[in-house]
């Protein structure tokens, strides 16, 4: 992965002081979490809500 | 009494009402044990002694008189150090919090109290309950009972090994990708991942919120149970707490197997993460001890675990992002690497992979819940390996994830992990029995049926 992308995403994540001193943590993280994305079905149904379910009322 | 050291909660409590037994008597063998087994082991990160010997000498003064205040009076029980009890440290074996001292108990550890419980110490655990086991952090991981060069399990590392061990017969752990199950699965004991909402999470450091649980480690299944009596229970100021009546979840356990449906998740270890052989066998055997004993078993399909585990991991790593950024940005060395490694990939995940996965999370729900229709129970692994060695960190990294249990911190559903033999090294192998929601007490009433039939509870760790 772009090593520059990911400095630019670490720093717009507030990550420049790890990015200093740990790089290849940080670099790491970034291509796991980018990384992750096909291993996911994500529905297709466009009214396919998420969980939990929205209740009114709730933790109000 | 000899041996008082193995004694379960249940013995024990039957004991002290018969006066064979006093607590005080129960207390001075189990710090004892400690003293001379915990420097191997590392199941503390701080023992509370006289704190717990002059509970003890109350507790037995109470009994005395006739005041029991409930079941599990005079037992000791440790505690996960994420878990707050008041006036201790919950440092979440951590730099970032070592000087934290809790000001108030958590609602699991008030309920423990009320139901006369002995808060022992504070057990370890992997950093945050997410990085570990590691020798960058303030204190040493715990090892295990069966052989301490091997891993306990994590995250509730101390909580696995202490009742492993013959520390204390009671403990709690906490469970976001299988952290209950997985330290029981190591160190052949019993640890339950509720259904989510029954324990409250109040007073417990959060790593995920819609994926913690609070469960209990014991090593038997009825100890289990009374665990869970005394911690569950509907806490309206935790958002996810469910107004759940459910009580009692022993009283289930006398009742056998037959006629019971159970449902054998194969493909989670025949083709998903394909298990150690010794594993497999176990697995099957359990199958045909339940089929011995009157269920009836058949083979269902659920979403692979490899899609369980990306909706896991990007849940996760979200949810723990908000919790942990502030820190991360200020403080990265403050973290061991791999709490730090395992944290950050929620910088770079947005707001779309979260969304995603938790509507694509609503459809593997649906998709158990379908399978509950036939079934009654599921069966399926736990650990697709033996604990692997607790210095081989490669070792560690390939099989730390090749396990069953996080689908059930994506769905919800109770499941207990518990021991299914031994391998041919001498280390425990597991079995994981999974539930309808509320319905923990049919999945104990499998595992004490399990328990029942196979007798592995009785095999003690090698260690004294």
């Amino acid at each position: 992965m772009d090593k520059e992308l990911i400095a630019k995403l670490a720093q717009a994540a507030g990550l420049t002081k790890a990015l200093a001193e740990f790089p290849a943590d940080v670099t790491m993280a970034a291509e796991q979490a980018l990384g992750n994305q096909g291993g996911i079905a994500y529905p297709t149904d466009p009214a396919a809500e998420p969980w939990p379910p929205m209740r009114a009322g709730s933790g109000v | 009494m000899s041996d008082l050291h193995w004694l379960t909660a249940a013995e024990a409590t039957r004991a002290f009402a018969a006066r064979k037994l006093s607590p005080v008597e129960l207390m001075t063998a189990a710090l004892a044990r400690i003293e001379r087994l915990d420097p191997k082991l590392h199941a503390f990160i701080q023992l509370d002694a006289d704190a717990a010997m002059d509970a003890a000498r109350a507790a037995e003064a109470e009994i005395t008189k006739g005041r029991v205040r409930g079941p599990l009076h005079g037992v000791p029980v440790g505690i996960k150090d994420i878990i707050d009890v008041a006036g201790l440290p919950t440092t979440c074996h951590s730099k970032i919090l070592v000087d934290n001292v809790a000001k108030a108990d958590s609602v699991v550890v008030a309920k423990l109290r009320q139901a006369g419980a002995i808060v022992v110490g504070k057990l370890s655990t992997h950093e945050f309950a997410i990085g570990g086991p590691s020798f960058d952090l303030p204190f040493p991981p715990a090892r295990n009972p069966w052989n301490p060069d091997h891993h306990p399990g994590g995250s509730s590392s101390g909580s696995g090994a202490g009742v492993s061990a013959g520390l204390f017969p009671l403990a709690l752990g906490t469970d976001t990708g299988g952290s209950v199950r997985n330290p029981a699965s190591c160190c052949g004991i019993v640890g339950l991942k509720p259904t989510y909402g029954l324990v409250s999470r109040r007073g417990v450091f959060p790593l995920s919120f819609t994926l913690d649980h609070i469960g209990p480690m014991t090593r038997t299944v009825a100890d289990n149970a009374l665990l869970l009596d005394a911690i569950a229970g509907h806490d309206p100021a935790d958002p996810g707490s469910a107004p759940s009546a459910t009580r009692y979840f022993g009283r289930m356990l006398d009742r056998g197997v037959r006629d019971l449906r159970i449902g054998f998740v194969r493909h989670f270890h025949e083709i998903d993460k394909p298990a150690h052989p010794e594993v497999t066998a176990a697995l099957e055997d359990t199958a045909r001890v339940l089929q011995a004993e009157g269920a009836e078993v058949r083979t269902v399909t659920l979403p692979s675990l490899n899609e369980f585990a990306a909706v896991n991991r990007v849940i996760l790593c979200s949810e723990a992002w908000s919790i942990h950024a502030p820190w991360l940005r200020e403080r990265p060395g403050d973290y061991g690497q791999l709490a730090r490694q395992r944290l950050l990939p929620g910088a770079f995940m947005n707001a779309g992979d979260y969304v995603g996965a938790q509507r694509r999370r609503a459809q593997m729900i649906a998709a158990v819940e379908d399978a509950f229709r036939d079934c009654d129970v599921l069966i399926c692994a736990s650990s697709m390996d033996p604990a692997s060695r607790i210095e081989d960190a490669a070792e560690t990294s390939r099989t730390y994830p090749r396990q069953a249990r996080t689908p059930f911190n994506v769905t919800g559903h109770p499941a207990v992990a518990m021991m299914s033999g031994l391998s041919s090294n001498g280390l425990p192998l597991s079995v994981q029995f999974v539930g309808r929601y509320f319905d923990d007490a049919t999945v104990l009433r499998v595992a004490a049926a399990y328990e029942r039939g196979t007798e592995w509870h009785k095999k003690r760790p090698p260690i004294g």
